[in-house]
C-alpha cells in the first residue's frame, strides 16, 4: 500500500477508535465491536507495509502474518481499554434481572461496601441520624432517630441497594470522593481503602421531632426551610419505611429484611415513595398564591382591588360555583379578602385577567416544570398536563384557583412560599450542611445559592401581607398565633370521590423578630383538614428558635 | 523491511537479532522477572494479614524459581547457546506470573473445593518439568533434522492423539479433553499442537513446489492435489475436534496454525481466504444445530440475557475485570473466585481485576513480543523448514493467546482453552515450554552458521 493510504487508514482508524471510546459509551456491545472490527481492518491497512519484490515470498509472508497478529493484539488492547477504564465503573456497577426475576450485581461493591466504615449522617445541631457500629464482621448501620427516618432514605448493600440521602451522598460516605483528586490517585496506586467521611445534614432534628410528632403519623408531607438560605430545617414524608428494618448487616439477617420489604412493597400507600419530594399532589387555593402574584407583578390587580361575585360565573358555558364566601350578601370582594376566604369565582376572574401566557410565565419563573436542584430525585411541579390545555378559558380559570391539571411537591411548595416572603427570590433547597472527614477536617460546605426570581421584590412584599391578611381574618386563621407574625394559604385539593388533601404554605418570623424567617409546606393526603394545625404547632417551635 | 547491503554484498546476519556475544543481555533481563516474582509472591502473602512478618522461607517457590531461571540462562552460556536472548527473560516473565497467579488463587479455591488444594504445589513441579525439556530440545543440536525426517511419524501421531480422545477421552465441563493414564492426566490436544507443526512444517516444506502450482481447466486455476489433501484433512479434523470433543478452542487453533503455515509456504494470500470462508460456513452451520455455541455467540453479544445461567461465568468475569480498573486492586487484594476456571480458561480475569489495565496491556504486549520475536527468528532462519516451524510456534502462541484472551474480554464467542505459561495444567505448560525448547534450538542453529 502507498504510504499516504497507510498514513490515511492510521488516522482514520485511530479516530474511529477514540470517536467510539469517547463519545459511543452508550453503544451497545454488538455495535461497537462493528467499529472495532472497521478500525482492525484499517490498521491492517496501514500495517500493509510495501515490500520489495527482491524479498522472496517466504519472508514476505512472515512479515504479513506479523502485521496481522500485531493488528489483532492493537484490537486486543482497544478493548481492554474500553472494558476496564471507559466504561469500567458503568461495567463494575451494572445491575440487571435474569429472566426468572433475579437480579444480579457485581458481588465486589457488596463486599467493599461491607469493609469500609460508612461515614455517619447527622442533623445541623448534632444529633446521630445514622451511624455506623461494629459489629462481629464487618459493620452494621444503625438510625437512632425513627423521627428522621424519612429524610435518610435506606441503605441495603446485600440486597436492594441505595436510596434517598444515603444514596446521594453515597460516594461521601464510603469515602470514594475526598475534595482532593490527588491523594484519590495516590489511595488508587497505593490501593488504600478510603475511610468513610461524615455527612451534617441542614436539618434542626428539635424541629425535625417536632413536625413528625404534629404529623403523627398521618399519610402526607411536610417541609421547613430557612427562608433566607433555603436549608431545609425540617422535612417528613409519611408513611416511610423503617430504614433500620431494611438493612441487613449479613447474609443470615436478609430474610428477615426481604419480608420486611415485600411487606412494604404490597402495601397500598407506597411507603417507598417519598412524599416530600415525589408525591405530586394537586395544589388547590394555595396555587392562588401564584395567580395573586402575577397580577399584582403585571399591574393588573393591587389588593383593593373589587371583584363581583354573585356565587356563581359562567365562562364559555361552564359554570363555577362558590361555595367559600363567609356572608352570601356580599357580591363585591377585595382581592385581598378573596385569598383570605379563598374566593374561587374571584380568582378565576383574575386568572382569565392575567391571561394564559403570562400565568405561563409567573408558573415557569416560580420553578413549574423545572428540575429543582437538589441531591435526592424532586419531582418536576406542572402547571398543564397537555400543551395549550390553559388556552381553553374555563381551564385557565379553574388553573388559576388551583385545579385543572396542576400537580405540585410539597418541598416546591414551601420554595413558593419562602419565595414570596423572601422578596421574590427562590433560594436553591439546600439539605447538605457539610461533609466531614475522619480527622475533623471539613472538606465541604454549602452556601446559600440564588434558584431564581419569581417577581419584584415590592409585589413580593404586598402579596406577603395578603397572606399575613389571610391567617389574621380569614380561613387560614388557625394558623394566628399571638406574638409571631404568620403569613399563610390554605389548599383544598378536590380529589375524585376521595376526602380532598389538605394543604398549607405559608411564613413567619419568630418571636423575637416579626421579619419572616421560616417557610413551610404541609399536605396530609385525604385528611380534609388538619394542615393548619400542623403548620403553627411546627413554626410555633420554629419561632421560639 | 530493506535489509542494508554491507560492502562485501552480503547482508549482516542477525540484523533484527541481537549479535551474541555471551548473554550478559539475557541474564541482565532476568532480573526483572526474578524481582518480581519474589516481590509479588511477597506482597501475595502479606496481602490478607495485618502484621508484616514473613521470612524467606515463605517465599521458596519464587526463589527456587528465579533461581532455576538464572541456572538455565548460566546453563546456556556455558554452552555457548547463541539462540535470541529475549525469548527467555519474555517467557520467564509470563510463567512467573502464572506461578504468581496460581499461588494467589490456591488459598481462595481451596476454599471453595478441596479438589483445588494441591494446585500450586503441582503447577510448580509442572513447571520444572517444563524448564527441563526446554532446555533439552534448545541443546540438543540434531533436533531439526530429526523432526524433519519424522514429519509423517508426527502425523500418525497427531492423528492417533485425536482418535484416542474420540474414544477413551474423559469429558471434563462439557468438553473431552483429558486421557487418565493411571495418576496422570494428559490433554492430548496440547501436545497434537507440536506435532502438527512439526508434520505441517516438514510436508509443506517438501511439497513447496507442488503447492504453487496447479490444474488448468479452461480459465480456471485448480488447486492442486497436495494442497487439497491435507486441507480436507486439516478440516475435517478441527471440525471433529469441535463436533466429537466438544472442544471449539483446540479445532479453531488448529486450523488457525495449519492456514498460517500453508500461507507461509506458499505466499498464496487466497488459500486463508477459502480457508477461513470454509470454516465459517460450518461453524455457522454447527450454530444451527448445537445450543451450546448459540449460548457462546448469546454471551459474547450480551452475557447479561442469562445472567444466573449460561452467562454466569462470561457475568462474574466482567464484573471481576472491569472492577480492576486502571490500577487494580493490587495483588491478593481483589476478589476473582466469584469467577468460576479463574485457574484455568479465565485466569486473565483476575490479573484484570488485582493489577487493572496496566497490568492486563503489560501481559498483552509480553505476548506480542514474544510472537514477533518467533517471526524474527523464522526471518533469520535460512533452512526453510526451521523457518516453517518457527513461523507455526509463533503463530500457535499468538492466535491462542487471542483466542483466549479475545473470548475472555468479549472480542470474540468464547472458546474454551488455556492461557499459554499462564493458566494452570501440566499438559498445557509442558507443550509451551516444548515449543520455546523448538524455538531457541532454531535460533540458535541460525546464529550459529558461519557467514556467508
Amino acid at each position: 500500500m502507498p504510504r499516504s493510504i497507510r498514513l490515511f487508514a492510521l488516522l482514520l482508524s485511530a479516530g474511529l477508535i477514540s470517536g467510539a471510546l469517547v463519545f459511543g459509551s452508550d453503544l451497545t456491545d454488538a455495535r461497537w465491536l462493528a467499529v472495532l472490527g472497521l478500525a482492525w481492518v484499517l490498521l491492517l491497512v496501514a500495517l500493509w507495509v510495501p515490500i520489495p519484490a527482491t524479498v522472496p515470498a517466504e519472508r514476505r509472508t512472515v512479515i504479513r502474518t506479523a502485521a496481522t497478529i500485531t493488528a489483532s493484539f492493537v484490537a486486543l488492547s482497544v478493548q481492554l481499554l474500553r472494558l476496564q477504564v471507559v466504561r469500567g465503573e458503568a461495567n463494575a456497577e451494572r445491575v440487571a434481572v435474569s429472566p426468572e426475576g433475579e437480579p444480579i450485581s457485581n458481588p465486589r461493591r457488596v463486599n467493599l461496601g461491607l469493609d469500609i466504615r460508612r461515614g455517619q449522617i447527622r442533623s445541623a445541631d448534632g444529633e446521630l441520624l445514622a451511624g455506623t457500629e461494629a459489629i462481629d464482621e464487618g459493620w452494621g448501620r444503625t438510625y437512632p432517630q425513627p423521627a428522621a427516618a424519612s429524610v435518610l432514605g435506606y441503605y441495603s448493600p446485600l440486597q436492594f441497594g441505595v436510596a434517598g440521602i444515603e444514596q446521594a451522598f453515597d460516594a461521601e460516605l464510603t469515602g470514594e470522593e475526598t475534595d482532593n483528586p490527588l491523594l484519590e490517585l495516590r489511595d488508587d496506586v497505593l490501593h488504600r481503602t478510603r475511610a468513610g467521611n461524615d455527612v451534617v445534614l441542614t436539618i434542626d432534628f428539635t424541629l425535625q421531632r417536632v413536625a413528625s410528632d404534629a404529623m403523627a403519623g398521618r399519610p402526607g408531607a411536610v417541609v421547613l426551610v430557612e427562608l433566607a438560605t433555603g436549608r431545609v430545617l425540617a422535612m417528613v414524608s409519611n408513611p416511610a419505611p423503617d430504614p433500620a428494618a431494611i438493612f441487613a448487616a449479613n447474609y443470615d439477617q436478609t430474610d428477615a429484611s426481604a419480608a420486611y420489604w415485600a411487606e412494604l412493597i404490597e402495601r397500598a400507600d407506597n411507603p417507598l415513595v417519598v412524599r416530600s419530594t415525589l408525591g405530586l399532589y394537586t395544589p388547590g387555593s394555595i396555587f392562588k398564591v401564584v395567580t395573586a402574584s402575577a397580577a399584582i407583578d403585571q399591574g393588573l390587580a393591587e389588593p383593593q382591588s373589587m371583584y363581583l361575585d354573585d356565587g356563581v360565573l359562567e365562562i364559555a358555558g361552564r359554570q363555577i360555583v362558590e361555595n367559600n364566601r363567609p356572608d352570601d350578601s356580599i357580591i363585591n370582594w377585595s382581592l385581598e379578602d378573596s385569598l383570605a376566604w379563598s374566593l374561587n369565582v374571584v380568582y378565576a376572574q383574575v386568572g382569565l385577567d392575567v391571561g394564559a401566557d403570562t400565568l405561563r410565565d409567573y408558573a415557569d419563573d416560580f420553578g413549574f416544570g423545572a428540575e429543582i436542584p437538589f441531591p435526592t430525585a424532586v419531582a418536576q411541579s406542572q402547571l398543564e398536563g397537555q400543551d395549550g390545555f390553559l388556552d381553553s378559558p374555563p381551564a385557565l380559570a379553574e388553573t388559576a384557583f388551583g385545579q385543572g391539571q396542576l400537580l405540585v411537591t410539597p418541598l416546591h411548595m414551601v420554595l413558593v412560599a419562602a419565595g414570596v416572603a423572601n422578596g421574590g427570590r427562590l433560594m436553591r433547597p439546600q439539605i447538605l450542611d457539610r461533609v466531614v472527614a475522619p480527622d475533623g477536617q471539613v472538606l465541604r460546605e454549602t452556601a446559600p445559592e440564588e434558584w431564581r426570581t419569581a417577581m419584584s421584590e415590592d409585589s413580593a412584599a404586598t402579596v406577603a401581607d395578603m397572606m399575613r391578611h389571610a391567617v389574621e381574618i380569614g380561613v387560614a386563621s388557625g394558623a394566628y398565633v399571638d406574638g409571631l407574625a404568620v403569613g399563610g394559604k390554605t389548599g383544598t385539593a378536590e380529589v375524585a370521590a376521595e376526602e380532598p388533601h389538605a394543604w398549607f404554605i405559608g411564613f413567619a418570623g419568630t418571636f423575637a423578630d416579626p421579619a419572616p424567617r421560616h417557610a413551610i409546606a404541609v399536605v396530609l393526603e385525604n385528611g380534609g383538614t388538619g394542615s393548619i394545625e400542623v403548620a403553627r404547632e411546627i413554626l410555633v417551635a420554629a419561632g421560639e428558635r | 523491511m530493506t535489509a542494508s547491503v554491507q560492502p562485501d554484498g552480503t547482508r549482516p546476519r542477525g540484523r533484527l537479532g541481537y549479535r551474541p556475544s555471551g548473554r550478559l543481555t539475557e541474564f541482565q533481563l532476568l532480573v526483572a522477572p526474578a524481582l518480581m516474582t519474589i516481590v509479588g509472591l511477597l506482597t501475595i502473602y502479606l496481602a490478607p494479614r495485618s502484621d508484616l512478618l514473613w521470612s524467606w522461607g515463605d517465599l521458596w517457590v519464587s526463589l527456587v524459581y528465579a533461581g532455576m531461571i538464572a541456572g538455565i540462562s548460566l546453563a546456556f552460556s556455558l554452552f555457548r547457546f547463541r539462540a535470541d536472548q529475549l525469548i527467555l527473560p519474555i517467557v520467564a516473565t509470563l510463567a512467573g506470573l502464572g506461578l504468581l497467579v496460581i499461588q494467589r488463587l490456591q488459598p481462595d479455591l481451596a476454599a471453595l473445593d478441596d479438589n483445588l488444594a494441591g494446585l500450586a504445589s503441582r503447577q510448580i513441579i509442572y513447571m520444572t518439568a517444563g524448564l527441563v525439556f526446554m532446555v533439552a530440545l534448545a541443546l540438543f543440536p540434531p533436533l531439526l533434522p530429526l523432526l524433519r525426517r519424522y514429519k509423517y511419524t508426527a502425523l500418525v501421531l497427531s492423528l492417533a492423539l485425536l482418535a484416542v480422545t474420540f474414544v477413551f477421552g474423559v469429558e471434563v465441563g462439557g468438553a473431552r479433553l483429558w486421557l487418565y493414564l493411571g495418576p496422570i492426566q494428559i490433554q492430548p490436544s496440547e501436545i497434537v499442537k507440536v506435532t502438527l507443526i512439526v508434520f505441517l512444517a516438514g510436508y509443506l516444506d517438501e511439497k513447496r513446489d507442488l503447492l504453487t502450482g496447479g490444474w488448468q481447466i479452461g480459465a480456471v486455476t485448480l488447486p492442486p492435489l497436495p494442497w487439497l489433501l491435507p486441507l480436507g484433512l486439516m478440516w475435517g479434523a478441527s471440525i471433529a475436534t469441535v463436533i466429537v470433543l466438544n472442544d471449539l478452542g483446540s479445532g479453531l487453533l488448529f486450523f488457525s496454525i495449519f492456514l498460517v503455515m500453508l500461507y507461509a509456504a506458499t505466499g498464496r494470500g487466497w488459500y486463508v481466504i477459502v480457508g477461513l470462508a470454509s470454516f465459517a460456513v460450518a461453524c455457522v452451520v454447527l450454530y444451527q444445530f448445537f445450543g451450546r455455541i448459540a449460548i457462546r455467540v448469546q454471551n459474547w453479544l450480551d452475557p447479561f440475557v442469562d445472567p444466573y445461567g449460561g452467562g454466569y461465568q462470561q457475568v462474574q468475569s466482567d464484573y471481576a475485570i472491569s472492577s480492576g480498573g486502571l490500577f487494580g486492586t493490587g495483588l491478593g487484594l481483589g476478589q476473582p473466585w466469584f469467577v468460576s476456571q479463574v485457574h484455568t480458561d479465565y485466569v486473565f480475569a483476575a490479573y484484570g481485576e488485582e493489577l487493572g489495565l496496566l497490568g492486563t496491556l503489560a501481559i498483552v504486549a509480553l505476548y506480542l513480543f514474544l510472537v514477533l520475536r518467533a517471526f524474527i527468528i523464522a526471518l533469520n532462519a535460512d533452512d526453510t523448514f526451521d523457518r516453517l516451524v518457527a513461523i507455526g510456534i509463533g503463530a500457535t502462541i499468538g492466535v491462542q493467546t487471542l483466542i483466549i484472551l479475545g473470548g475472555v474480554v468479549r472480542l470474540i464467542p468464547l472458546t474454551g482453552i488455556t492461557l499459554p505459561f499462564v493458566s494452570y495444567g501440566g499438559s498445557s505448560l509442558l507443550t509451551n515450554f516444548v515449543l520455546i525448547g523448538l524455538l531457541l534450538n532454531i535460533s540458535n542453529r541460525s546464529n550459529r552458521r558461519p557467514r556467508t
